[in-house]
């Protein structure tokens, strides 16, 4: 395989094109002089999707491992679908709080607060001798009112750290560090005889208290000039003076889009090992103006207490983005040649939220979807697991994934089975029966349980019933809030409640009780 | 300080015509201070005996009692050198606080006498202006000052929503915040060296702002200055007259012929690309200069001498002052025609730049320093509530500032500032506000204000009842001290560190805090302070935590007392007759407290004694004719501090 790059290829992104440097990464076979077997994988990369997603156009309904469909909401990404592992039924509280549900992203538990999130703990693992340990990015700026919203990465002492938003300051602090830069060594060399010059000549006609102030200036010069010197001594590193820094993003779609850029070229440069992306605060107030959308997202994301037809699209036009987002991170992953193969093959990609429901906050089938890595994971595959699997498990695998072997990370003590291929027969759902029961204007119904597919019924539940038509759970918001209907979607229930028949329609109009067949209870969870 | 009102029959003001006194000439340095033979006689013959008799003895040794050594004022030298301690001393012995009640008085004659000598020494002094002493860029100074020499700001790219809280200057997110200086202001950056950290710092930022420059997304900010640009047929005459105008903006006047051969000289022989690299370099090495981040190095007069700051350096101080920023066009117009120093000219320029959105500078920087209104940062985190009660009290000073308005309105005023986050403390007033209706989808936003007229709820006018403020200092006490501080201008030492918690009430009691607070200060030592700051902050016990008002009841549970005393003796029933006391009796020391932090803004350093007849002049003025903020900036423009300088000597 040809992987010497031309000298022109360039980067796309924010209409601004970033000349590739001829790289020793990039050269030509031969260069192994190692004959070490490499790490299984090298790098972690987390994206972050905010405000969960309306279950029914993310969920997959039916399918099997191998034989399945991709939901609407996939639709963006399905051009990836052999590199995708898609997992259902992670996540195992029944509400949470926004700032919860997001600690748990990265960290298990949001009981875990003296603990640094996964990633942290990956970074120390992976990083060698790259010149940064990590990268913790965002486009958000910070919600005080409810601080953990606006953070998925925790350091060794359970701290928030702080995120960088601005594509140019990302570049420059990877490849702009004025002292690591050749170039920027010589032209600061200039500058600093030049000042020096002028220094000197305003203190020759300068009293005393001037000349003092002088002195101070010059002494920092002086400074500054030892520590050129320092570098100019040390290794020669990557020379990146040919690339070009990002311009400035008009919109919230472009700054994304140099982001990712920077992402690609940290890692492919070998900058950094380890990254993590939030694609907005957990409770995000933006305006995707430019999808020509005026509400705020968090708003649009209660599609339940807020609903409307057009909130709903409005809702599902951001998801879909963000689903584009995830995308194209994939495909420049792929497109960057290392080696045999490409840059996501030895790097394990977390892309998620941490929230089901939106509306309802039920943090169980949350979007959780993982790729790359292809020594440590398969992909190509939809995961289902029939009771609903805490999060610290996942965070468990992948700790060991980067050869991090610890007896238990926040609550979890085993890792979650089934994703490098192996067999996970005890987890998977069993058969059962379906079911319907009338006597009067009592109904029992036992079923799968899932959302309407018609966007104008975004409050409609259905419970699969074979041979039947669908019973139809249609009640108020407080039924729904608090049987939970949201946790339950996409597994077997046996429900209560009364209704009344029409034709060949069953309709549940108040619930009485629900009970899970596979998953815990409901609502116990609260988190 | 409090005036006295009762200290025997003479009647004492703390101002009088200057120059009392014959005065010899003099020439100032730290050390050596020639005096009329009379007073340094009378302050050893009179004053220091006293000191040692009643007071060395508690206040001397290693470890004085409030850490304060009398010992070191042996000579008027010694007092001028630490002029603003030795004031708190004569203030104690005004009050009679000090000898404690318990110790050894000194008799009505020797008291008398040493206050005497202190009036005539004030009296005595001459003002002249501070020896120049060059200082660095403030954050905010640098951050404007860049914006206006490049046309641009440094923003950083973050998605801005309601509710969410962001910085977006690179400049302030970047360099290390500034420390208060001895002013108290952040602009006081004589303690405040440069040092790598911020020269690495300074050096990314002009990179980048240079790099913008020649990008194509500032194509309209550079082409202002050169006219059309195509960068290959970027010319040298194209080059040179764009670094003409940056570094004539950056340095803050025209730069002298032969460093500009010296830049020209560089850039011969150049094309295209190669042209604008070496053009960019040289933006960056003027920036990187002294002369861009200090103020005051070019500045030009004989050494040695007390003269007028030339128009440039006056200028200059004048847009550092109400802009925080480099002078515009028009005051270098000025200043190149050597008009700015009349004074029609000053006056109307000082109007002018108040007239600017750029203004708001004073309430950004000078209102929320002096003020300490970043507290209320932590009142909440909801942020439209904790911007609107933010914005409440700033608008109402840039009002103040820019509007013309009476000083004394700052502590009782007829209007306020106010949004559907605020309205709630204001009554009936708050129907002044115009109908405000979110759109929908927007679940919580921050809103700007309205002007409203306090028909209602008069007691909100003013700056001491804003909710705000109120809420941000919590309790009696806090109150207490930030209006002594920040309004009555009164220092105070650190609280001893082995005073314990007010108890609270034992079984079977129901005191109130007050009661209760009045056990645990008891002790007269605590009184020195306590006798100034209780009577002010429980005045305002009316207004709870959050600054909403407890209207009062005739019910017996209605238990709050905000009566109280001054130490200077007027007495109040309740807030609204302190707030008349502070606007009549002790105006004079609300004024002078004005005046002081104004001059040590404008200054950007600590006043000291040479200062003090500026100060009293001003006061003066003001008091009697019961001026505005704008006369105010114009006396302080117009003070000798302000418009001359002493240059230092070359050696």
């Amino acid at each position: 395989m040809n992987n010497r790059i031309p000298r022109r290829t360039f980067l796309r992104g924010a209409g601004v094109l970033l000349p590739l440097p001829f790289l020793n990464l990039m050269a030509a076979k031969g260069r192994t002089k190692n004959t070490e077997t490499p790490p299984p994988v090298k790098r972690f990369l987390t994206l972050f999707k905010p405000n969960g997603v309306h279950p029914p156009s993310w969920n997959i309904s039916g399918g099997n491992e191998h034989d399945f469909r991709m939901s609407p909401l996939m639709g963006p990404f399905k051009q990836h679908r052999d590199d995708v592992l898609l997992l259902d039924n992670m996540g195992d509280f029944g509400f949470s709080s926004h700032a919860n549900s997001t600690r748990r992203f990265l960290s298990g538990h949001h009981s875990n607060t003296k603990s640094a999130s996964i990633d942290q703990l990956i970074a120390d693992q992976v990083r060698g001798d790259t010149l940064h340990r990590s990268l913790e990015l965002t486009t958000e700026g910070l919600f005080p009112n409810q601080i953990g919203c606006s953070y998925i990465s925790y350091d060794q002492h359970g701290a928030p750290i702080p995120r960088e938003s601005d594509p140019q300051l990302i570049f420059d602090r990877l490849f702009r560090n004025p002292l690591a830069n050749p170039q920027q060594r010589t032209e600061l060399a200039s500058v600093l005889d030049r000042v020096q010059e002028d220094a000197r000549s305003l203190s020759r006609k300068a009293g005393r208290e001037d000349r003092e102030t002088l002195e101070e200036y010059m002494a920092v010069v002086r400074e500054t000039e030892k520590r050129l010197a320092n570098m100019r001594r040390a290794k020669p590193s990557i020379d990146v003076a040919a690339f070009t820094r990002p311009g400035v993003a008009a919109n919230l779609d472009e700054q994304v889009e140099s982001t990712l850029d920077m992402i690609e070229l940290a890692l492919w440069t070998d900058s950094t090992r380890c990254i993590t992306y939030m694609l907005g605060n957990s409770n995000s107030r933006m305006i995707f103006d430019f999808l020509g959308i005026t509400e705020q997202h968090h708003y649009l994301s209660h599609f339940f207490r807020n609903f409307s037809r057009t909130n709903l699209e409005s809702l599902l036009k951001i998801s879909e983005w963000h689903m584009k987002k995830f995308d194209s991170l994939l495909t420049r992953l792929k497109s960057r040649k290392v080696g045999e193969g490409c840059l996501l093959d030895d790097t394990v990609v977390l892309y998620g939220s941490g929230m089901g429901h939106s509306d309802n906050h039920t943090v169980t089938r949350i979007p959780i979807v993982l790729a790359g890595g292809k020594n440590v994971l398969k992909t190509g595959r939809y995961v289902r697991y029939s009771e609903n699997q805490e999060l610290g498990r996942l965070h468990l695998s992948l700790l060991e994934m980067f050869g991090i072997n610890v007896e238990s990370f926040a609550r979890s003590k085993t890792p979650l089975p089934g994703l490098n291929g192996s067999d996970f027969t005890p987890y998977r759902e069993q058969p059962f029966d379906s079911w319907v029961k009338v006597e009067g204007d009592q109904l029992t119904v036992r079923g799968r349980i899932r959302m309407s597919d018609d966007l104008d019924e975004a409050r409609i539940f259905l419970i699969e019933v074979d041979g039947e038509k669908p019973v139809r759970v249609e009640v108020n918001f407080r039924d729904f809030h608090n049987f939970n209907l949201a946790y339950h979607c996409g597994s077997a229930v046996t429900l209560k409640g009364t209704g009344k028949i029409e034709g060949d329609k069953k309709i549940i109009t108040r619930v009485t009780d629900i009970q899970s067949l596979f998953g815990k209870k409901p609502g116990t969870q609260n988190g | 300080m409090f005036d006295i009102h009762r200290v025997g029959s003479l009647e004492l003001t703390s101002h009088r015509p200057v120059l009392i006194m014959t005065l010899i000439c003099m020439v100032w340095g730290p050390s050596s201070m020639v005096f009329a033979a009379d007073s340094s006689v009378d302050f050893q013959k009179n004053v220091q005996p006293l000191l040692e008799t009643y007071c060395y003895e508690c206040h001397s040794g290693d470890e004085p009692n409030g850490d304060l050594d009398l010992t070191k004022f042996a000579s008027v030298a010694d007092v001028t050198r630490d002029f603003q301690s030795w004031e708190s001393v004569i203030e104690q012995l005004q009050h009679g606080s000090m000898p404690p009640a318990d110790e050894r008085q000194p008799s009505e004659r020797e008291r008398q006498s040493a206050i005497q000598w202190h009036q005539d020494f004030i009296n005595s002094i001459e003002v002249r202006p501070a020896q120049f002493k060059p200082r660095r860029l403030s954050v905010i100074e640098y951050r404007n000052s860049l914006q206006s020499v490049f046309g641009f700001s440094l923003d950083v790219a973050i998605i801005e929503a309601e509710q969410t809280v962001t910085e977006r200057s690179l400049v302030v997110k970047l360099l290390p915040t500034d420390p208060p200086g001895k002013s108290g202001f952040k602009n006081d950056t004589h303690a405040n060296p440069l040092s790598t950290v911020v020269w690495d710092q300074y050096n990314f930022l002009i990179d980048a702002a240079v790099e913008q420059l020649f990008s194509s997304s500032r194509r309209i900010e550079l082409e202002a200055m050169i006219g059309p640009f195509n960068l290959d047929q970027f010319s040298t005459a194209q080059a040179k007259s764009l670094l003409n105008e940056l570094v004539e903006r950056a340095w803050r006047r025209p730069v002298p012929n032969e460093q500009m051969d010296k830049i020209h000289s560089r850039i011969q022989g150049r094309q295209g690309q190669a042209l604008v690299d070496v053009v960019k370099l040289e933006i960056k090495t003027a920036l990187m200069s002294p002369q861009f981040i200090y103020r005051g190095l070019l500045l030009t007069g004989t050494p040695g001498e007390r003269q007028p700051v030339d128009e440039y350096e006056l200028a200059e101080r004048l847009s550092y002052f109400v802009w925080g920023d480099i002078p515009d066009e028009h005051l270098r117009t000025l200043a190149a025609a050597g008009t700015l120093s009349d004074q029609k000219n000053l006056s109307a320029e000082l109007q002018r730049l108040l007239a600017s959105p750029k203004a708001h500078y004073l309430t950004e920087v000078f209102a929320t320093e002096w003020l300490s209104l970043s507290e209320i940062e932590h009142i909440t985190d909801d942020v439209p509530r904790m911007v609107a009660l933010q914005t409440q009290s700033a608008d109402f000073m840039n009002y103040l500032f820019t509007e013309d308005r009476p000083l004394i309105e700052f502590i009782d005023s007829e209007v306020a500032f106010i949004n559907p986050h605020t309205s709630n403390m204001y009554g009936r007033d708050a129907r002044q506000m115009s109908k405000y209706s979110r759109r929908k989808g927007i679940e919580r936003e921050i809103v700007s204000n309205q002007k409203i007229s306090l028909v209602d709820t008069k007691e909100r006018g003013g700056i001491l009842t804003m909710p705000g403020i109120l809420a941000m200092n919590k309790g009696p006490i806090l109150r207490g001290t930030w209006m002594l501080e920040s309004i009555l201008g009164e220092e105070l030492p650190d609280p001893p560190a082995n005073v314990g918690q007010v108890p609270p009430n034992r079984g079977g009691e129901n005191l109130s805090f007050r009661q209760r607070f009045g056990e645990h200060r008891k002790n007269p030592t605590c009184g020195i302070c306590h006798n100034k700051i209780d009577p002010l902050g429980f005045a305002l016990q009316r207004f709870d935590n959050q600054g909403k008002y407890i209207k009062q009841t005739n019910s017996s549970d209605d238990t709050i007392d905000t009566s109280g005393q001054l130490p200077s003796g007027e007495i109040f029933n309740n807030f609204e007759e302190l707030k008349l006391i502070l606007t009549t009796s002790q105006r004079e020391a609300v004024i002078r407290n004005i005046v002081e932090r104004t001059m040590a803004f404008a200054l950007c350093r600590q006043l000291t004694i040479i200062d003090r007849p500026a100060v009293e002049e001003i006061t003066n003025e003001l008091k009697q004719s019961n001026g505005t903020w704008q006369d105010l900036f114009l006396a302080v423009v117009n003070s000798v501090p302000f418009r001359e300088t002493i240059l230092p000597e070359l050696n």
